[in-house]
């Protein structure tokens, strides 16, 4: 002779009681929404974000050294060797070295235009073989090949094409180059780690010899090299390449910058889901405050329950499943919330969509929990109350 | 005599104060099987108190009380909570019914705790509104019935499990005079099919159309005998 209830019985208590006052369980349940709806979306955001990003690292790797030789915009003066780029690739770990150089003339867009009107457009020469090594990619057109370095052909950076106005290649568009006029064959896409790259256009070594007097002597130089020996290559590059002052050499590894931005996104991320487990917890507070004050208007029925055979218990895990029904369904409204901000971010700003299942299957868990720690104290006081004081007028 | 239903020896109940208040003294009573009895006393006299301890709903400061020779002072919580489940039903002035619910699943809450499948106490609600002559208001939620009828539908959850014994606090209390005739026929009909009732009122009109009158005063009894 024992009181029982049933599951699917208590199920249909917890909803009739939310149901009894849905707008308070509605506005009750939004607190948990969004604060879940905040953790979703953000945690959803930065790991697109962040697969983005580990997409790029890995397409460029992080094994690639750029040298100024000559120690940049601000060089010592001292020429450096033309065979420096041969030297570097004598370097045991050394994988592939490429290389550009500052060729001494302007560009514009046609003969009319002033000298100072195209600034910030550098010339560049380069080698066959730099995009590759860059692991960059042509919008428009191709990249300098073995016909194109010899004539006055000229590939142009992405920013360099802005500034110039040339969106594609149709119908051929030229530059000038002081006194020769130079066909575009390829415009890049944005190269993001080379922004000198991206800024210049680019001409082929022996046409900028035979035009401008440019040597081989480089500006830049980019060198891959195994990973676990990049330290030391970086180390020895200086005295390798620019044996009269190796102070004034210049090594960055251009993937430092990725790698900051992805520990930055990180510390972001987390300090943003920090700020959605507050709201939860805010959340969870306003849940145990309206179970409390539901536990106080609810005594006769309560009372009643009790009289009907209710055990301390059905009581106790009535009002703790009610609180953690209310949580539940704020989570999964939450969590499709979150997921639906994710997918609109992502779509918009054409990133991998990653939306990890265990973290939703987290952010639905840590609702429960918070409902579940709300209706603690509720539920304990609902069960304390005595049943014959509950049910007198 | 065959063993009673319940039986009350010495019963006090304390109030502990401040101030103290000595609601139930030195009470005996018996109840047999199939037992129709009225309690009256005026307001304060200890009517509900004893009620509630009747029905293992509160527990005695002192004496015993026995339901079907169970000493219910050595049952835990939870067993007292079995025991009124299945053994008592109870009655309130204010109905006490769900507003949400219809008259039917109002009844059948009444089996929710005894573990019974959905269906089936759907059925036994159903057939208990029937007994209680509200066969025709089954779908009608409380707030569409009257008051007579609110409270056949609370009498019909009392008997929905087949209680040992049904206990009711002044039934007729927020009923007119007329309602409240019909109230006390439906317990005399019920008491005829078997059920035991004891049915707390202070109306002494009402009292004197059951079998037995218990009197109380001041927490004790002044008066026990048929009518
Ligand atoms: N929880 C309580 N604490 C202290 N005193 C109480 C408590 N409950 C009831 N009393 C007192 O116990 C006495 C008996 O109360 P009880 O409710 O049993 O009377 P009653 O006969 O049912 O009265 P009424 O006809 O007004 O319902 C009263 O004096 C009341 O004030
Ligand atoms: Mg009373």
């Amino acid at each position: 002779m024992r009181s029982r209830l049933r599951l699917g019985d208590l199920f249909g208590l917890g909803l009739r009681g939310l149901a009894a006052r849905p707008a308070r369980a509605v506005l009750t349940a939004i607190g948990i929404a969004i604060g879940i709806a905040a953790i979703v979306a953000v945690i959803g955001i930065s790991a697109s974000g962040r697969a983005d990003l580990i997409a790029t690292l890995d397409r460029l790797g992080t094994n690639l050294l750029r040298v100024t030789p000559g120690g940049g915009v601000l060089g010592t003066g001292s020429e450096v060797p033309e065979e420096a780029r041969v030297m570097a690739a004598r370097i045991g770990p050394v994988e592939s070295v490429t290389q550009t150089t500052r060729v001494d003339a302007t560009v514009r867009r046609n003969d009319l235009i002033g000298e100072l009107e195209t600034g910030g457009i550098g010339v560049l020469a380069s080698r066959t073989d730099l995009l590759g090594e860059l692991g960059g990619s042509v919008r428009e057109g191709r990249f300098l090949d073995e016909a194109a370095i010899r004539g006055p052909a000229v590939v142009l950076g992405s920013v360099a094409a802005q500034r110039l106005g040339i969106r594609d290649l149709d119908p051929r568009p030229r530059v000038y180059m002081d006194g020769t006029w130079f066909t575009v064959i390829g415009i890049l896409e944005p190269l993001e780690l080379h922004p000198d790259v991206e800024r210049a256009v680019l001409i082929g070594y022996p046409v900028a010899e035979k035009l401008y007097d440019t040597t081989e002597s480089p500006s830049t130089l980019y060198v891959r090299a195994e990973p676990d020996f990049l330290n030391d290559v970086a180390e020895v590059i200086p005295a390798t390449v620019n044996p009269q002052s190796p102070d004034a050499v210049e090594v960055t590894r251009p993937s430092d910058a990725l790698q900051a931005r992805r520990a930055a996104d990180e510390a972001l991320t987390n300090l943003l889901i920090g700020l959605g487990a507050v709201a939860l917890l805010v959340a969870g507070v306003a849940i145990a405050n309206i179970m409390v004050m539901s536990v106080l208007e609810r005594r006769t029925e309560i009372g009643v329950r009790r009289a009907l055979g209710a055990t301390k218990r059905h009581i106790r895990i009535q009002f703790l499943f009610e609180s953690v029904l209310l949580s539940g369904i704020g989570g999964i409204v939450g969590t499709a919330l979150g997921a639906g901000i994710t997918v609109a971010y992502a779509a918009n700003r054409d990133l991998t969509l990653a939306v990890p299942p265990p973290g939703i299957a987290l952010s639905i868990g840590a609702a429960l929990v918070v409902g579940a720690l709300a209706g603690l104290y509720p539920a304990w006081r609902a069960a304390r109350i005595p049943p014959a004081e509950a049910v007198r007028k | 005599m065959a063993d009673p239903v319940l039986r009350l020896h010495g019963v006090s109940k304390i109030y502990p104060g401040p101030p103290e208040v000595r609601a139930l003294d030195g009470i005996d009573l018996s109840v047999q099987q199939g037992e129709l009895l009225a309690v009256i006393g005026p307001s304060g006299s200890g009517k509900s108190t004893l009620l509630h301890i009747m029905g293992a709903l509160d527990r005695v400061t002192s004496g015993t009380v026995e339901i079907e020779s169970v000493d219910v002072a050595r049952l835990s919580d939870r067993a007292l909570s079995g025991l009124r489940s299945h053994k008592i039903g109870f009655i309130f002035q204010d109905f006490f019914l769900i507003n949400g619910l219809d008259a039917t699943a109002n009844v059948a809450e009444g089996l929710v705790y005894r573990g019974m499948r959905r269906r089936e106490r759907r059925e036994r609600a159903q057939a208990a509104l029937e007994r209680v002559g509200l066969g025709h208001r089954l779908g009608h939620r409380p707030n569409q019935l009257s008051g007579g009828e609110r409270q056949r539908v609370a009498i019909a959850r009392a008997l929905v499990g087949d209680p040992t014994i049904v206990f009711a606090d002044e039934p007729t209390g927020n009923l007119d005079s007329h309602t409240s005739e019909e109230i006390a026929e439906l317990f005399t009909a019920l008491n005829d099919e078997g059920a035991t009732l004891v049915v707390i009122t202070h109306e002494r009109e009402l009292a004197e159309r059951f079998p037995r009158i218990v009197e109380l005063r001041d927490g004790q009894i002044v008066g026990d005998h048929a009518s």
